[in-house]
């Protein structure tokens, strides 16, 4: 297992009370395979909390992927939704989870403050 | 063109086809069944004994369903008929297609009826921008069956397409080959399934909780359903009457289950808007509310669902933003186009917030207001940070995709809109006037619910005294003293970018305006440069880019004039704002009560009717909304506490206007306004 994801869900309690603030709860199961293997994490979810096991349902939304796509989307090299759309992963069940666990998902790497940017490009001559 | 198509839609699956009811191959515009911005099929086209038939007649009286009469040739034949074909069609998730043949001659008949048949399954945006499919289509006839499929990756679309009578089926389509008796006829039933798959190699609709597809019976009870609930009207304006049933037809119609949500949501607009916008559903939202406020929840749970959370350039994604455009094709999931969701508008952050106050003032659902406070917050969070992009204090926008980005960021998105009057474009960011409207709009609704619903006084003080000091700059920075109105924008030099434009219409209605300058934007939107006769343009005639038939820069947009119409009222300026509504309302009458997106800016007096723009979409979500917005403004409807505050003003001329039964935190309420005019007196009304 990638060393990304486990830190990922390792950081899930501590980062809940900033990251989940919508009035959203319930279980997700995600299910990461790397060959023929599938690993199983279990995520509850509400405002301002969230408890991570490695285990399977019963759960309000199942969604399966493959390791490698998780682990970009761990590191903001992926972004979950256009993943979904393509059928690259998939995902059933109450979709609200999946909107509210998708902002545990970091920015691609390197990306720029719009505000620096736009401010630099005015001052220049 | 549009006038030569006929489409049935539910939601955001429809089907485009010629008056024949025909499909062929089109790469320009969206012909075709669609569903969830996929075409399914791209040929539908039937002939009798290998000709073209033609159509007697049409009966489209219903969004979901058309009939058309039709015979064999060309219409300059000589019409006598021995034969006939009706197709019935009906759209409901699925495509329905009944086929029907009739001999009308007295002997026995043979004929070889044939249905051609097949999809390129294109995204909507490789017909808009003329792409090239990058998967794979296969076709496999069956037993009576034809299975179209496209394969990209994981990507999985099916078009399923049976017949009930025995076909001859190959890779093109169905043939039947049919004895009919004297006067007798043979049918058969074709059913086309659009399918797209996601967990488990299943329907995603069957994987995602949405009760599946509905039947074109479903629709109707549903549609029946909302008719039923909203208020009833009754006036002696029939333009007004017609206007505001055809709306409330339309806007059942444009409702859709969303794939990825779950909820039924709005689409903005046939054919090329079938999904959800930010900014279109949340004004749509603000017009339906007096009428049908429980369409306006799954509205704001859904862009509050989709807030945006992190930076992202490929999407113009910053934290707090509200989406600008959610899309669910081919082009969004490979990352072609940033539709997923796209959050290239400046406007709809602050809009989010209105809406949520508004909707609260309407309906008295404070747990909403309090469910949503974390989201609320981030979007008055934004518009001082991400939103402020030179840190001067106004909204900005400049995309940072500049390939498949939108240049202009606000509902004037097409890319020549923002213009100096003498014609030349402002470099970018931009800051158009109404976005600084909108912000100061949401800080005082957003101290209103942080005073009663968030418990945090400290919070509501420090809004309002930030839109105190926002309207107060911009009454310095966008005022054009030589020209007595406001500018349309600020350029990156924080200079005024100087065209007369309707924009200041929308500035009425967020209530920026100091109070001392109302009349002269009064004037200046009810005078000949930018009123039309029909309508507010959106540009004023004499400035650079101004053209009646330009997307932004003349034409009418009813949409727009319904809230320049609120704006007037909002500061007294009843009357002005009945002459909008009857201009808009006469022009309807053009379109059989349906407006249009928008309709060229000629003067009223050289064209005697309103012309509509050649690429309009109809209908579309935001003009369905406006009849019943121009019917707040002239009824005078506005909630106060737990009361409606009822105070007409209706335009001579018009009579009698009633609105029974006003849904709101007061239970139900009836309105009743009348033109007091020596017209109408003697009129005996």
């Amino acid at each position: 297992m990638d060393q990304a994801i486990e830190q990922f869900f390792a950081s899930l309690p501590a980062r809940a009370p900033a990251v989940l603030r919508a009035p959203v709860s319930g279980t997700l199961q995600i299910d990461l395979t790397t060959g023929n293997r599938t690993d199983h994490w279990l995520v509850e979810l509400g405002p301002g909390e969230a408890a991570v096991t490695r285990a399977r349902g019963p759960a309000d939304a199942i969604w399966n992927s493959s390791a490698e796509l998780f682990a970009r989307l761990v590191t903001g090299h992926a972004q979950s939704l256009s993943a979904v759309l393509r059928n690259e992963t998939t995902y059933s069940g109450n979709v609200m989870l999946l909107l509210v666990f998708r902002r545990f998902f970091p920015n691609r790497p390197g990306v720029r403050d719009p505000r620096k940017i736009a401010r630099e490009q005015v001052r220049r001559p | 063109m549009m006038k030569q198509l006929v489409s049935i839609l539910d939601g955001n699956t429809f089907l485009v086809s010629d008056r024949r009811g025909d499909v062929e191959p089109s790469y320009d515009f969206p012909t075709g069944l669609f569903s969830f911005d996929t075409r399914f099929l791209s040929t539908w086209l039937l002939t009798l004994d290998g000709e073209r038939l033609h159509a007697l007649s049409i009966d489209d009286a219903q969004s979901f369903r058309t009939r058309y009469f039709l015979v064999p040739g060309e219409p300059t034949h000589y019409l006598d008929a021995k034969v006939s074909v009706i197709r019935n069609r009906a759209i409901g998730g699925s495509l329905g297609e009944e086929l029907t043949v009739l001999n009308h001659s007295g002997r026995e008949m043979q004929f070889t009826v044939r249905m051609d048949m097949g999809s390129d399954f294109a995204d909507l945006f490789e017909i808009k921008h003329k792409g090239r499919k990058k998967g794979a289509t296969t076709a496999i006839a069956g037993e009576n069956e034809l299975r179209l499929t496209y394969r990209r990756d994981a990507f999985h679309r099916e078009a399923v397409i049976t017949s009930t009578a025995p076909a001859q089926v190959d890779q093109g389509g169905m043939t039947w080959s049919i004895t009919v008796g004297a006067h007798q006829e043979w049918s058969t039933r074709l059913h086309v399934a659009t399918m797209i798959f996601g967990a488990r190699g299943e329907d995603i609709r069957a994987t995602t909780p949405l009760g599946g597809t509905r039947s074109p019976e479903a629709i109707r009870i549903e549609q029946q359903q909302l008719l039923d609930r909203a208020p009833k009207l009754g006036c002696d304006c029939e333009p007004l009457a017609g206007a505001y049933h055809q709306s409330l037809n339309d806007l059942g119609a444009l409702r859709y289950e969303s794939i990825a949500l779950g909820v039924r949501l709005l689409a903005a607009g046939l054919p090329w808007f079938m999904t959800l916008f930010g900014r279109d559903s949340i004004l749509t939202s603000l017009q339906v509310l007096p009428f049908l406020p429980e369409l306006v929840p799954p509205t704001i749970k859904v862009l509050a669902g989709l807030q945006g959370y992190r930076l992202d350039d490929f999407r113009d994604e910053e934290p707090g933003k509200i989406l600008h455009e959610l899309r669910y094709g081919e082009t969004a999931g490979f990352e072609e186009q940033p539709h997923s969701p796209y959050y290239g508008s400046a406007d709809s952050t602050p809009l989010f917030v209105v809406l949520l106050d508004e909707y609260e003032r309407w309906t008295g659902d404070a747990q909403l207001v309090k469910q949503l406070e974390f989201a609320a917050r981030a979007a008055l969070n934004w518009i001082d940070t991400y939103g402020d992009l030179l840190g001067t204090g106004y909204l900005w926008y400049q995309t940072r995709n500049p390939e498949t980005g939108l240049e202009n960021q606000c509902w004037k998105d097409s890319w020549d809109s923002i213009s100096y009057a003498d014609g030349r474009l402002p470099g970018f960011p931009r800051a158009t006037c109404e976005l600084q409207g909108y912000a100061y709009d949401a800080k005082l609704r957003g101290a209103r619910m942080a005073r009663l619903f968030w418990n945090d006084p400290v919070y509501a003080d420090r809004l309002e005294r930030e839109a105190a000091l926002l309207k107060e700059r911009f009454n310095r920075d966008f005022w054009i003293t030589e020209r007595d109105h406001y500018a349309l924008a600020l350029d990156p030099d924080g200079r005024q970018v100087d065209a007369l434009s309707s924009n200041i219409g929308h500035l009425l209605w967020s209530g920026i305006v100091d109070d001392t300058r109302a009349e002269r934007v009064a004037n200046h939107l009810l005078g000949p440069r930018l009123f039309s006769g029909w309508g507010v343009r959106t540009l004023a005639t004499g400035q650079g880019r101004y053209n009646p038939v330009g997307y932004h820069v003349g034409t009418v947009w009813p949409f727009d004039n319904s809230f320049i119409a609120w704006g007037l009222a909002r500061y007294g300026f009843r009357e002005e704002a009945g002459q909008i509504c009857e201009s808009i309302f006469s022009a309807s009458r053009y379109f059989d009560g349906r407006l249009p997106e928008a309709f060229a800016g000629y003067d009223r007096s050289l064209t005697e009717y309103p012309v509509q723009y050649p690429t309009a979409c109809s209908p579309q979500a935001w003009s369905a909304g406006t009849p019943l917005l121009l019917l707040r403004v002239l009824l005078g409807l506005e909630p106060q506490g737990e009361h409606l505050i009822i105070d007409p003003a209706v335009p001579a001329g018009m009579g009698r206007v009633e609105l029974l039964d006003i849904p709101g935190r007061w239970g139900k309420v009836d309105a009743l306004g009348r033109s007091r005019t020596a017209e109408d007196n003697v009129r005996g009304h």
